[in-house]
């Protein structure tokens, strides 16, 4: 599959800070792209390079092969933004907003009625901005970014300020887009639960470097799981499995799986071992990573869990 | 460029930049028609609409471009628009050169509106107190030419006023210099060095003596035009972070 997106050893230093380390990402055609980090871990800057907004201090970005450092306008043709700062003129009404960014693409004025119904906003178009929802305008600046129907669309915080139907509604939206449109979407966020619905590939960016990146149902497979366990003496349980990687889990114990080993034969050993030293085991079974284990493990490890839900 | 321009314009319909527009001229014929009703003889157009364009020249000219500049560009910085705009597929000089017409237009409008509303008011205070009715009738033609010139020798204060308010997020460098400037201006109204002085050169176009008019002119408009450019050169070069 061809990249929409794709940089190489992309670079970006804030004086003697480097924001953005050695950066090589390549988010596929049609994908649904969930770019994760903490605040502070180098997105926004990302972004900020694959929009042309800042120049990187080394590497290259290239949005459909097109180099952004050489040709940043044919680069931001293909691209629509919706940034965390919506940027809307508060004395116009929504239409009036969409119809300033459309006039500046060149597209016709039957596009600001087209994305208005996409994003269901026409009935509020012809209100000021500035009494609008913080929802509202997420709204109306996904609208926007989609004006001119762009091939790629980058999001940051797609779904801030949404209410739970809206949040929803977006998903659906974001989740759909590739296949009614062909359009590519990297979107950052740090909802991870938000990103697992709606993402075909994430990557992981931690302290500007980006520690992992793939298929997201390849990452969930290929990152070893865990096997669960709950005894009646977890504390002799966690030493009859000194060999191995050993964890406290919400009940019981969490064991970490050795590269490559399978889980039902690994239950098996475990309970073997647990049984023949006498105890009792009340629960063992396999469990399935989620994104939010993966990007404790890969990035946070610290991360508290209310944050990342 | 034009579409850029377009968008520019449409930005101030509803705007707090557009009331001010207004609010400015309107507030010089309020004053003239006040001071004319407290004459016992009659007005002449000629004195009085040069009153006027000094006072404009003078005061409320650089004012009301400290203010518009400083309210021009907070339409980007108040919703962080710089980020947007600059993502756009538009080269980034014509974002800064679109925004930099738009304000010298305004000045035209509100310069032409001031001689406008200060003829309306010379005349309703007239119409009201039939002893100080206007005699004669007003060299517009002059009136327009004068105006026309204070506005040129202004596009160096313009240029200064705008490239300061669109660096700074923060409206308190482009208030403090366009105040400071105009302080200075006015305490130092009579220093033979004032036709160097960005804020003084409009109302040097009303002086006396011809060469102080040409200095101011020429430095005003040519090296207006100059700051312009590097001002655009420099906005649309440097990071917006």
């Amino acid at each position: 599959m061809a990249a929409a997106i794709e940089t190489e050893h992309l670079r970006r230093r804030f004086g003697a800070r480097l924001a953005v380390d050695d950066v090589s990402m390549t988010v596929p055609e049609r994908a649904v792209y969930g770019f994760l980090g903490r605040n502070g871990a180098g997105k926004t800057t990302t972004l900020k390079m694959l929009l042309g907004l800042i120049r990187p201090s080394g590497g290259a970005a290239r949005i459909h092969g097109v180099d952004i450092a050489r040709d940043r306008m044919a680069a931001a043709r293909k691209v629509g933004a919706l940034l965390e700062a919506h940027g809307f003129y508060g004395n116009l009404t929504g239409a009036e907003n969409l119809a300033l960014t459309a006039t500046l693409l060149g597209a016709p004025a039957r596009e600001i009625d087209r994305v208005l119904e996409i994003v269901e906003m026409r009935a509020d178009a012809g209100r000021k901005v500035a009494g609008y929802s913080l929802g509202m305008r997420q709204r109306l600046a996904l609208a926007r970014a989609l004006l001119g129907a762009p091939p790629v669309l980058i999001l940051d915080e797609p779904t801030n300020g949404l209410d739970p139907d809206g949040i929803a509604d977006m998903r659906g939206f974001l989740r759909s887009l590739p296949e009614r449109t062909g359009a590519t979407v990297l979107l950052s966020s740090h909802l991870l639960g938000e990103i697992e619905q709606i993402a075909t590939h994430v990557g992981v960016i931690h302290d500007g470097r980006l520690v992992l990146e793939g298929p997201l149902s390849r990452l969930k497979a290929d990152l070893a799981p865990e096997i669960l366990l709950r005894t009646d003496d977890d504390a002799r349980a966690r030493t009859l499995l000194g060999g191995r990687s050993v964890s406290p889990a919400d009940t019981g114990l969490a064991v970490a799986l050795r590269p490559g080993e399978d889980a039902d034969q690994a239950a098996a050993a475990l309970n073997q071992i647990l049984v023949q030293a006498g105890l009792a085991v009340f629960a063992l079974g396999a469990r399935e990573q989620s994104l939010e284990d993966i990007y404790r493990r890969v990035a946070a490890p610290a991360y508290p869990k209310a944050e990342a839900a | 460029m034009l579409a850029m321009l377009s968008v520019e314009l449409r930005k101030l319909n509803r705007s707090l930049a557009a009331v001010l527009a207004l609010a400015a001229p309107s507030l010089m014929g309020a004053f003239l028609f006040f001071v004319l009703l407290r004459g016992t003889k009659p007005a002449v157009w000629s004195s009085w609409l040069q009153a006027s364009t000094q006072i404009w020249a003078y005061f409320m000219l650089p004012m009301s471009v400290t203010a518009l500049t400083a309210l021009v560009a907070h339409m980007e910085h108040g919703p962080r628009a710089w980020d947007h705009l600059r993502a756009l597929p538009v080269p980034r000089w014509r974002i800064y050169a679109a925004k930099a017409l738009c304000v010298i237009a305004l000045v035209l409008v509100m310069t032409g509106l001031n001689l406008l509303v200060s003829c309306a008011a010379i005349s309703a205070a007239g119409a009201l107190k039939p002893l100080v009715a206007p005699k004669g009738a007003p060299d517009l033609a002059h009136l327009l030419a004068l105006n026309g010139k204070v506005v040129a020798a202004a596009v160096l204060l313009i240029a200064i006023q705008l490239w300061t308010a669109l660096r700074f997020s923060s409206f308190v460098p482009a208030l403090a210099l366009g105040i400071g400037g105009t302080f200075f201006s006015v305490v130092a109204t009579n220093a033979k060095e004032g036709v160097f002085f960005p804020w003084q050169m409009p109302v040097n176009m009303l002086a006396g003596d011809p060469a102080r008019v040409s200095t101011a002119l020429s430095l005003g408009c040519g090296l207006g035009l100059v700051a312009l450019v590097l001002a655009v050169l420099h906005l649309a070069r440097r990071e917006v972070l």
